[in-house]
């Protein structure tokens, strides 16, 4: 009896994930396809497989610099986020002071703002002091909202390393910098690791800031995707190839973060 | 005498516990690009300024901006319970799947490492990359989930998706769902398994069956993730702009229209900062208010723990 | 018999024999108390008696009827969790009832038993609050009312006391003691603790590595432990036993020799710390050991001596050994009807 249920609930669990994970799968297809096996009106699941497409768009088209774009993007609000956020998380983890709560709170309701709100002030704001169209606009707006990622998630990890730690470390004769920096940070080095990744995630896959702050010059491979789209003769071989790009590295990470990711994810509020 | 037996000046005050030179950096970062132009829109948003019109460079006219948009904006409040709608039913839809796709999970894979993470390929991918994969499924002449979907008859041969307006936001909620459902499956999961397991077994003993278990017990030790996952979904939905933008762009005419598509097409498109400001702000506001509370149910589970001895 | 476990062998998914044919049966009325070190299998029995667990084979038995494959809450078993396992979104009254509101029993009625329940474990004060708000001995006290209150035939309680503190502990067992006179139902208690069980059960069964090594009145296990095992578990501190060999009536071993009644060869000699006596040094009884520690533990005196081989040897008295330091030799003498013997090879009692 109890062994049907279970053939059924893998049964349903493998229809589910065939739907999960085949528009995907055709993505990744339609980037080894020519151009008449992409417009046949009949799918195509066995095709000659052709190469043509990448070096079209990344190369002829010049979408090379939009994946360097996206990763200095990514790399660079990613390092400054940790840098910036993991002391405040260690000061929330350890020490209490008034407000400490509300201040907490504050630094969330930041990653939930909407991007369409911040993003006009922003944009006017960096017109002024002349930084649209540069990375340096969507590295700061990514690190504003990695921030709180950081705070929250790195919280909970310093909060399980034993403030016997610290004191421990402090009684051999360091300062409380010197034992945050030398003895916690290196025992908390997995968790920011995964905090660092979910970062970089988070930042390679946005659009709406980006979109908004850089129309040309800067601009990472989101914001490019839009511009191959065209009314009549969109080449959907090389928009899949753009797609696939964009994508493949941020799978191969979230294997890599999966464990954390639930953190991550609640900010910290359910542990995986 | 060894290192660290004379501090310095700063060592001093971070050991005395003063801690703002850790945490002041954060906070002015916020500060200054989050909070500063969350007034600057407040502010804009009582102002007449447009990109459009020379004339209009922004003279305070107070709460105009608001009094049109609450009174007379019907394409707002079209958008505004569009996206109501939408975030409803398509958080709805995701939770009781993902729920039950947990439950299965939980009840019956030993082996959920592999499973989990392939289930979740969707919801990592780019928004932008989910709707383009989905502009090509459902292209009209070639696109292969049209072609599938017209074959079992749940399309008639010569539409599309995407320029049917009566189709446009089911599918819409549909793709959502698509990319959502494993965030709901993996966060019910996590949840799932750091359930005690003695509350069960004391359930088992004084009679109860599975389904009284389910309800007496399961469902109110579920509580605060349930509601942590509602109110993330909820958020995020609510904001969605991604996806739709690239599939629809709000279209035909405004049938998908969200209001982050709106708030979007007031500031770039007619460039009526001012008035766009209202409207950002008006999303900012729903934002704010499912927020604090969410803040409200994850702090009441922690004052919850705490409480125990 | 009105409980029975009949050739019952569990085995783990990972290939561990938490009980290995296990054989015991007890009536109705009695205070049952499995006690074994950890990895013994008791926690494992009393699941399989809950129904939490099911057997690898064997089967058990009760009131004669064959509730092996019978899920639990048709077994008419109660349960005291050892982490107490209280519902933590229920205040202590729903606790209590859930098991009532489950069997659909009148409003009116649940109030009543609840009540009685909640005055006979004096909790009354508690039951609006949560669980949280509990101290661990209310807690206690709530999850045996909830294991009672629809009064079941069988009370199990897997290590009820073990997250308690000592006072609230000797306190609880006091309790459990009245309860069980009072309700004349069957308890069965896990437990490590030797005190726990010797105060506790009208008879308990003693479990080494799942196997059953002795079944008896705690006073029987005491006088007469039916192995080695027994003799070495039973006891604060336990029984000394020294192996060695028999030669003409004497028992020799190291600087311990003693008259024995024992054929000759070779066997292991047990006896208490606290009747080993002792004796002038020129007594003919008399043997000199040396005193390696000594440990007061007022108003009795622990004094441990190494024997050759490295074996030590514990003497409790409460003599006055303010005189006595380590180091010096002491005369004692093992006196004969204090002894008992164990086969060298298995470690079973001979007498």
């Amino acid at each position: 009896m109890s062994k049907s249920w279970k053939i059924l609930a893998i049964g349903i669990l493998a229809c589910v994930l065939v739907l999960a994970l085949t528009p995907y799968v055709w993505i990744l297809l339609t980037s080894f396809k020519g151009r008449l096996d992409i417009l046949s009106t009949q799918p195509t699941w066995f095709f000659m497989p052709t190469f043509a497409n990448y070096p079209a768009v990344f190369i002829d088209k010049e979408y090379l610099p939009l994946v360097f774009n996206s990763l200095v993007i990514s790399l660079g609000s990613t390092v400054l986020s940790i840098l910036i956020g993991a002391p405040a998380a260690y000061v929330f983890a350890r020490t209490d002071f008034a407000g400490k709560e509300d201040l907490f709170f504050f630094f969330l309701t930041t990653r939930m703002a909407p991007p369409i709100a911040i993003a006009v002030p922003l944009f006017l704001f960096f017109t002024t002091i002349g930084l649209t169209d540069t990375i340096y606009a969507v590295v700061i707006a990514h690190t504003s909202f990695n921030l709180s990622l950081v705070v929250w998630m790195m919280r909970g990890f310093f909060a399980e390393i034993p403030k016997e730690i610290d004191e421990a470390a402090m009684m051999d004769g360091r300062s409380k910098l010197g034992a945050f920096v030398r003895v916690i940070v290196p025992l908390a080095a997995p968790g920011l690791a995964a905090t660092a990744v979910l970062c970089f995630i988070m930042s390679w896959n946005e659009f709406l800031y980006a979109f908004i702050l850089v129309a040309f010059e800067g601009r990472p491979l989101t914001v490019g995707i839009p511009g191959l789209i065209t009314p009549h003769g969109t080449l959907w071989g090389q928009v899949a190839a753009v797609a696939v790009v964009a994508t493949l590295p941020i799978i191969v990470f979230t294997f890599l973060v999966q464990r954390h990711l639930v953190r991550g994810l609640t900010f910290g509020a359910v542990k995986g | 005498m060894t290192k660290g037996t004379r501090p310095s000046r700063g060592q001093f005050l971070l050991d005395r516990g003063a801690s703002m030179p850790l945490i002041l950096p954060a906070a002015l970062l916020v500060l200054v690009f989050l909070v500063g132009p969350f007034y600057y829109m407040v502010y804009t948003a009582m102002t007449d300024l447009s990109f459009a019109n020379p004339d209009q460079k922004g003279v305070f006219i107070g709460f105009d901006n608001f009094r049109r948009l609450v009174r007379e904006d019907a394409i707002f409040w079209g958008s505004f319970w569009r996206t109501i709608r939408f975030v409803l039913v398509a958080v709805s839809i995701e939770f009781l799947l993902g729920f039950a796709l947990a439950w299965l999970i939980w009840r019956y894979i030993e082996r959920q490492r592999l499973l989990t993470t392939l289930l979740l390929v969707p919801m990592m991918l780019a928004p932008v990359a989910v709707g383009l994969i989905w502009r090509l499924l459902l292209q009209g002449d070639f696109g292969m989930a049209t072609h599938y979907l017209r074959a079992v008859g749940l399309l008639s041969q010569s539409s599309a998706v995407f320029s049917s307006p009566g189709l446009v936001m089911p599918t819409i909620i549909a793709i959502d769902v698509w990319q959502w459902t494993p965030f709901v499956t993996l966060i019910i999961l996590a949840g799932l398994m750091s359930l005690p397991r003695s509350p069960f077994e004391a359930a088992t003993m004084d009679g109860a069956g599975p389904w009284r278990q389910f309800t007496d017990i399961l469902l109110p030790l579920m509580r605060p993730i349930i509601a942590l996952v509602l109110l993330l979904r909820g958020i995020d939905a609510f904001k969605e702009f991604d996806k739709v933008f690239i599939m629809t762009g709000g279209g035909p005419g405004t049938v998908s229209e969200l209001l982050s598509i709106y708030a979007y097409r007031v500031n770039f498109k007619t460039w009526n900062l001012g008035y766009g400001a209202a409207v950002s702000f008006m999303v900012y506001l729903v934002v704010l208010i499912m927020c604090s509370v969410f803040y409200k149910a994850v702090y009441w589970k922690s004052a919850d723990q705490e409480a125990r001895p | 018999m009105a409980v029975s476990f009949k050739e019952v062998t569990k085995r783990f998914a990972d290939g561990t024999v938490a009980l290995d044919r296990l054989d015991l049966g007890f009536d109705l009325g009695e205070f049952i108390v499995l006690l074994g070190p950890s990895g013994s299998g008791k926690t494992t029995a009393c699941r399989l008696l809950a129904g939490l667990e099911q057997p690898s084979s064997g089967r058990i038995e009760i009131e004669g009827r064959d509730v092996t494959n019978v899920p639990p809450r048709f077994r008419g078993i109660g349960m005291v969790f050892q982490n107490y396992a209280l519902y933590s979104h229920k205040t202590v009254f729903e606790n209590i009832a859930y098991p009532l509101r489950i069997r659909k029993v009148a409003a009116a009625e649940i109030e009543r038993s609840v009540k009685d329940m909640a005055e006979l474990l004096r909790i009354a004060h508690y039951l609006q609050r949560k669980p949280a708000q509990l101290s661990g001995g209310q807690a206690q006290r709530v999850a045996v009312a909830r294991a009672l209150v629809w009064q079941p035939a069988i009370c199990l309680m897997d290590e009820p006391l073990s997250n308690l503190d000592a006072l609230l502990r000797l306190h609880m067992r006091t309790e459990l003691n009245r309860l069980h006179r009072k309700l004349d139902k069957t308890f069965v208690f896990v437990t490590h603790d030797q005190e726990e069980a010797m105060t506790l059960a009208t008879r308990m069964a003693v479990l080494k590595e799942g196997r059953l090594v002795q079944f008896d009145e705690p006073k029987t296990i005491y006088r007469r432990p039916a192995n080695r095992f027994v003799a070495e578990f039973m006891g604060r501190p336990a029984m000394n036993t020294i192996d060695g060999v028999v030669k003409g009536g004497i028992f020799k071993a190291g600087a311990v020799a003693c008259a024995v009644d024992r054929p000759d060869g070779p066997v292991t000699l047990g006896i208490r710390p606290e009747q080993i006596e002792f004796m002038a040094s020129n007594a003919p009884a008399a043997m000199t050991l040396t005193v390696d520690v000594k440990e007061a533990i007022e108003p009795d005196t622990l004094l441990i001596f190494q024997n050759a081989g490295g074996q030590a040897i514990t003497l409790r008295t409460q003599t006055n050994c303010d005189a006595i330091e380590p180091g010096q030799p002491v005369s004692v003498s093992f006196p004969k009807q204090a002894l008992h013997y164990f086969d060298a090879a298995t470690g079973k009692r001979v007498e």
